[in-house]
């Protein structure tokens, strides 16, 4: 990777249409702030699954992080946001 | 739903999956322990039906204050359930607002982005 703290972001044009998409009514619409910030809760989202597999593939001694280690974090990652 | 509604999503799904994959190579090289193709979808995928749960969730906040725009107090809402996530958030959101003062160059000191939403 060229620059390492390049920071890796949902773009704002995804996140705007992905939640308009998932919106019951068509009128409902979307500020900047708010899709920047859902961009940065979506971000911390993948992060921390990701962290949570790591950690868990970690205690099992795996070199890999696999399916079932993503499986076990799902539930508590689900309930925290 | 149309093929043209059921393409956007499978692009939208793409994009998710294309920025999960991204993380998750960035994390693996800075942990020394790699995610399998596998994991990264399952990720996606998760990553991808909780944006519904956010959206609805959104959607119904906006409307219980009387909008039909969701704005950032919304969102302030959803990241509600961990404290550290919602103080993250608040922090976000005050550095937009200082951002577009700073475009805007107002010189008022409103701060009634600081109403923190505790439980």
């Amino acid at each position: 990777m060229a620059e390492h703290d390049a920071e890796i972001v949902f773009k704002k044009e995804t996140v705007g249409k992905l939640l308009s998409g998932f919106f019951k009514e068509d009128k409902t619409k979307l500020s900047s702030d708010a899709t920047l910030l859902m961009a940065e809760i979506l971000k911390v989202f993948v992060q921390e699954a990701a962290m949570r597999s790591q950690k868990q593939a970690q205690s099992e001694d795996c070199d890999q992080v696999d399916i079932e280690h993503f499986e076990k974090i799902l539930p508590q990652l689900l309930l925290d946001f | 739903m149309s093929v043209d509604q059921d393409e956007t999503l499978q692009r939208l799904k793409a994009a998710v999956h294309f920025t999960v994959g991204r993380l998750c190579q960035q994390l693996g090289e800075d942990h020394g322990r790699g995610f399998s193709r596998q994991v990264i979808a399952a990720i996606a995928e998760t990553t991808f039906r909780q944006c519904d749960v956010f959206a609805k969730d959104l959607e119904a906040f906006a409307r219980h204050a009387k909008r039909s725009t969701v704005t950032a107090e919304d969102v302030k809402l959803v990241a509600r359930r961990s404290s550290a996530l919602s103080v993250y958030i608040q922090n976000k959101s005050e550095e937009l607002n200082q951002e577009q003062k700073k475009k805007s160059s107002g010189k008022r000191k409103s701060r009634d982005t600081e109403e923190e939403s505790r439980e």
